[in-house]
């Protein structure tokens, strides 16, 4: 089964998308109550500082400066792989951030600790995106 | 609905390498047994699909046990394991199965495992080549390694939840939710052993360079591989067979490192082409 690709949204879009298909989310708001962080999604051409409480996103900074948005970890990916994490269904190693990490371009960077401590509801949010689109 | 399934449990108690095992195991089905083993952190639920399998179940016993540690079944009887770290060895792992197929007085089995089952495949045909049938090694490879990590029991991290998540990138996104939840589930009430199992799949388990010491004649190997798993890849699994006698490789379209347990119905299509090429594999020897 193969998918168009999503049609890409203007990233002030993405983000609103973002945050009201966390915000609904039944998996992310049953299981995210100590889902408190901020976190990068790097694209390298375009970058999102994502804030969350309690498992909801109370916050998306676009692109933000280098000492604007203060995040304990960052999922980094170039912008194609990224495309590929926002078709429906994805291909082989485009499916989730262990499989792109270890099989593709994607780093996991900066207190990787908070990122396994929230493992669960990170996983489901980045799935979010074969239902939203790419961010990029 | 009341519905009694054919499937049984059993337990045997048998000794490898000085250490005595209550080793539980659930099986249906006549014919020439199948054993079949789990993956690393998990148990023999499995292959619930293919216990209830009526087709396989026609032609052969499948038996699904539980590796110690794992499941129903405990550690050691006989030792104070908790005092030491578990770290499961290619030798002790092999004797084990070894073992178990002595105790149920096996004849002429069959053995298939997946993931580290899958490798584990690979050292009993390179070992005991006279003591079973043939083997089906899924999602396996010659050398795996990256996966002996640290996070599968951070303390300062859920590792029953790491286990379980750390994992759910390894079936593919066609597989049914619900077999994927399962498996996340099984994951995610084995993080004590899983990173000991690891120990064997990534660092202990190396066959680089010996691949050609496996007698394909005695012991025919078919390997079978989903095109989601990017820890044991199909390249990985289709060079590993290429240079095996006799060797075989099968690759599985839209699933991951989980066939039997994230989709029995896709993975059973790939595992009868599989059991037919062994036998005939066998049948021309």
């Amino acid at each position: 089964m193969t998918t168009a690709p999503t049609a890409t949204r203007a990233p002030a879009e993405w983000a609103e998308a973002f945050t009201e298909a966390n915000n609904t989310d039944p998996e992310i708001q049953a299981h995210g109550k100590y889902l408190t962080t901020t976190w990068l999604l790097d694209a390298g051409e375009l970058s999102y500082a994502i804030k969350l409480e309690s498992g909801k996103v109370t916050d998306v900074t676009v692109d933000p400066g280098p000492l604007d948005v203060p995040y304990q970890f960052a999922i980094r990916a170039g912008a194609d792989t990224w495309r590929e994490f926002g078709q429906s269904v994805p291909k082989p190693m485009f499916h989730g951030i262990w499989a792109a990490s270890f099989q593709r371009d994607m780093r996991l960077e900066g207190d990787v600790l908070v990122l396994m401590q929230n493992l669960r509801c990170i996983t489901r949010q980045i799935e979010l995106l074969r239902v939203i689109g790419s961010p990029v | 609905m009341n519905k009694i399934s054919p499937v049984t449990g059993h337990y045997v108690t048998i000794e490898v390498d000085g250490l005595e095992y209550k080793v539980f195991y659930l099986e249906n089905g006549s014919g020439q047994p199948l054993v079949c083993q789990h993956t690393a952190g998990a148990h023999n639920h499995q292959w619930r699909g293919l216990l209830e399998d009526e087709e396989i179940t026609a032609n052969y016993r499948v038996i699904a046990y539980d590796l110690p540690r794992h499941g129903k079944s405990d550690p050691p009887e006989n030792t104070e394991w908790w005092k030491e770290e578990y770290k499961l060895s290619a030798d002790h792992f092999v004797n084990f199965i070894v073992a178990l197929c002595d105790a149920l007085d096996l004849e002429d089995p069959l053995f298939m495992g997946s993931s580290f089952g899958g490798n584990v495949a690979l050292q009993l045909a390179l070992r005991h080549p006279d003591r079973f049938g043939g083997v089906l090694a899924v999602e396996g490879a010659d050398y795996s390694p990256g996966f002996y990590l640290d996070w599968w029991q951070h303390p300062h991290a859920n590792a029953a939840q790491i286990c379980a998540s750390g994992t759910w990138d390894l079936m593919a996104p066609q597989s049914p939710e619900a077999d994927r939840w399962k498996t996340w589930f099984y994951y995610s009430q084995g993080s004590e052993a899983f990173k000991g199992d690891l120990h064997f799949y990534s660092v202990d388990h190396d066959l680089r360079g010996r691949l050609h010491e496996i007698d394909g004649d005695k012991c025919p190997v078919v390997m079978l591989t989903g095109e989601y798993d990017y820890l044991t890849t199909p390249e990985d699994s289709a060079r590993t067979a290429g240079e095996i006698k006799n060797g075989s490789f099968i690759n599985m379209p839209q699933i991951g490192h989980f066939p039997m347990s994230e989709n029995h119905d896709r993975f059973r299509v790939h595992l009868l082409e599989a059991l037919d090429a062994l036998q005939r594999v066998k049948a021309n020897a």
